[in-house]
């Protein structure tokens, strides 16, 4: 069952880096922090831990629920282009997600040797997930396709902790959901400033600053 | 028990922005309220120097002589920076710049960030930690973007997402130090003061990896080359007192996480490891820096550029790792803070005067202004390590340690490249301040309270750094016992 989950989370970050537009990028980040609350609720009820399952249902109404729905909230009211705007096309970016997967995949071996399949697996989709955040981040121009990036390295990290250590301590937790929560909408701010003063939030053209 | 009074302090002073009306009225309350807090941290550095480590609250506040000293230079600049902001602020409103109703708002801001930044030395899990670092990236991204311009806002944008991207890395990093703790078979912990005795026993090859991704992460917010990118935007278009604050202390304060992560690194995998890394990006800092400080063009991102330069210093400076070495660092923490902020209240007042950042069109500073010219014109010997003053004598610890040690080859590069820094540095400001008045400049007054915080932050650099030889001895003895242990 863990195994389809994580497979699951695997084949929505395909789907956000080959998608061309905002609303599916968004609806492919719902599905994956969906994948995310499933394993989370599940090791809550293995372990029989309260803490795990406030932070699995944190995690549900932030990531699932709540992000989501401002960002979708935040296209229409800047009626921005649904275009991503990519740097490198689908098929290219494919390549590249494949070649990351693999690099994840050294990169898991090199480090916790290849004894224990089922970490090694667990390691080589996290570190992928955190690449494919990074990915967006980069390649894709849009001003609201970075916050997702971040979002997905997030889920990235949170996929991490939670297969490897169990999470992190119950408040260390909490408080970072609180940060993430907030960055978004600090965030979300911004993208409505540059939106106002620019007329767009393609933040390759943000170039007044420079040397 | 002080510690919690330098964390509610500000917090209070925050309430206070809600509730009072009147930004002088602010502004004096503020400066009030950091004095208090000066005072507090200074006698708390002399507690913990002498009675060692304590702990309060469940083990969630731990402080040791680096923290306490960390909160000191915080302590330090932020009231200076308060101080200036009265009179800065003051002169926003009667300009139209800023309304009433947004000064408020400054001063709100003002107060959480930092408190932000007092509590990232405080805190003793290093998942919190995180937390911290990231709440001051997020309340001074608005501070970036204060002033509402095209400018300011894509300058606050790049700097909210490289530096949230960096410390993602950073998290990354610090679950992989939890996951090491973890498979070693100790109980669940991410509190620095549990992991420093147990290093040893933790997994080489996990800490190696989990040290570089920190490196990045934090470093990014340290602005150590190349991931400074964002620190000139941020810098050059943040409100004055707060880019005092940036350049002052908020680098400090990732300075204090990447040596938190350090302290474990070096008992479990070994000096030599934590030395390259730190040494590599401080050289890499230092020639980056130095070629853009060569032709800037614009006065504050020049100031931006050399807090690089100062960042890249200390950062070989721990990576000599002698305790000479490491005492000069920690010394050129505190002398940077004070005379980076000093210098940019200067840039500050130049530029609401010209209205212009560019150098070129910054002339004869020092008939309009006699009082910022005279400072700022001690202000940029001391920046550039000349004799008196305290960044000479940091400065000159770290080469001297570094020769001492035999590695000839820093040393050469250092004194290069503050050669060439403080040529520049010497020409650029030879011409502001001296050169022909631009039509229609007229000698104008200045206010108190921003001469008060010249006069308090040039005491302390002109004063601390001549009385720190004085102490030597006992300061390289307390550097001893929390790095080499």
């Amino acid at each position: 069952m863990q195994f389809i989950i994580l497979f699951a989370v695997l084949i929505s970050t395909y789907l956000m880096i080959i998608t061309k537009r905002t609303s599916a990028l968004i609806r492919s980040f719902r599905y994956q922090s969906f994948c995310l609350f499933l394993a989370a609720f599940m090791t809550a009820l293995r372990e029989r831990q309260l803490d795990l399952y406030v932070v699995a249902g944190l995690l549900f109404i932030l990531k699932v629920l709540f992000i989501p729905q401002l960002l979708y909230r935040t296209i229409k009211k800047i009626k921005a282009s649904e275009e991503l705007g990519l740097f490198v096309n689908p098929q290219l970016s494919l390549l590249w997600a494949l070649g990351f997967t693999y690099l994840s995949w050294v990169f898991t071996v090199r480090l916790i040797g290849a004894q224990d399949a089922a970490q090694v697996i667990m390691f080589t989709i996290a570190f992928f997930v955190v690449l494919a955040g990074t990915f967006l981040m980069i390649f894709r121009m849009t001003a609201l396709a970075q916050i997702i990036g971040l979002l997905v390295m997030e889920n990235g990290i949170f996929l991490l902790a939670f297969t490897v250590s169990g999470g992190m301590p119950f408040f260390v937790e909490i408080a970072i959901f609180f940060d993430v929560f907030v960055s978004v909408l600090i965030m979300g701010f911004f993208v409505y400033r540059i939106n106002k003063f620019f007329t767009h939030i393609d933040v390759n053209k943000l170039s007044r600053l420079k040397g | 028990m002080l510690i919690f009074f330098i964390l509610g302090i500000p917090l209070l002073l925050a309430l206070a922005c809600l509730f009072v009306k009147g930004e002088r009225i602010l502004g004096i309350l503020n400066a009030i309220g950091y004095l208090i807090i000066l005072f507090l941290s200074a006698i708390l550095l002399k507690q913990i120097a002498l009675s060692g480590a304590i702990r309060s609250f469940f083990g969630f506040i731990c402080l040791d002589t680096l923290s306490v000293f960390f909160i000191f230079v915080i302590a330090v600049v932020v009231f200076a920076s308060a101080l200036y902001s009265i009179g800065y602020i003051k002169n926003d409103i009667e300009k139209g710049i800023i309304s009433e109703k947004k000064a408020r708002i400054y001063y709100l801001l003002f107060n959480l960030f930092s408190c932000s930044m007092f509590f990232v030395p405080a805190v003793n899990n290093l998942g919190m930690l995180w937390v911290a670092i990231e709440m001051t990236t997020l309340i001074s991204a608005f501070l970036v973007g204060f002033y509402n311009r095209k400018e300011s806002v894509e300058a606050a944008w790049k700097y909210i997402i490289i530096c949230s991207v960096g410390i993602v890395f950073a998290l990354l990093g610090t679950i992989l130090f939890s996951y090491a703790f973890s498979i070693s078979g100790l109980s669940k912990s991410l509190n620095w003061s549990d992991m420093v005795p147990v290093a040893h026993i933790l997994d080489k090859n996990i800490l190696k990896i989990a040290f570089i991704f920190i490196l990045v992460g934090y470093g990014t917010k340290a602005g150590l080359a190349p991931m400074h990118t964002w620190l000139p935007d941020a810098h050059s278009q943040a409100v004055a007192p707060i880019s005092a604050l940036l350049s002052g202390v908020l680098l400090k304060t990732a300075v204090y996480a990447i040596l938190r992560f350090g302290i474990i690194i070096i008992k479990g995998v070994g000096f030599a490891y934590f030395a390259h890394l730190m040494i590599l990006l401080g050289v890499i800092s230092l020639i980056v820096s130095s070629g853009f400080i060569l032709v800037q063009k614009d006065l504050k991102r020049l100031l931006a550029y050399s807090s690089i330069e100062h960042i890249g210093i200390i950062s070989i400076g721990f990576g000599l790792g002698t305790p000479l070495a490491c005492a000069g660092a920690l010394m050129h923490v505190f002398n940077h803070a004070v005379t980076k902020s000093f210098m940019f209240f200067g840039a500050g007042n130049i530029v609401s005067i010209y209205r212009k950042h560019n150098m070129n069109a910054i002339r004869g500073v020092i008939r309009v202004l006699p009082f910022t010219g005279m400072m700022m014109f001690l202000g940029v010997f001391a920046l550039t390590g000349f004799a008196p003053f305290s960044i000479f004598i940091s400065e000159m610890m770290i080469i001297v340690a570094a020769f001492t040690k035999g590695a000839y080859l820093i040393a050469a590069v250092l004194l290069l490249f503050l050669a060439v820094i403080f040529g520049a540095f010497i020409n650029h400001f030879g011409k502001m301040l001296f050169g022909n008045l631009p039509k229609g400049m007229i000698k104008t007054g200045e206010r108190l309270s921003g001469k008060l915080a010249f006069l308090f932050l040039g005491l302390l650099i002109c004063g601390i750094g001549v009385a720190f030889i004085f102490i030597k001895g006992e300061w390289i003895w307390i550097v001893q016992k929390l790095f080499l242990v």
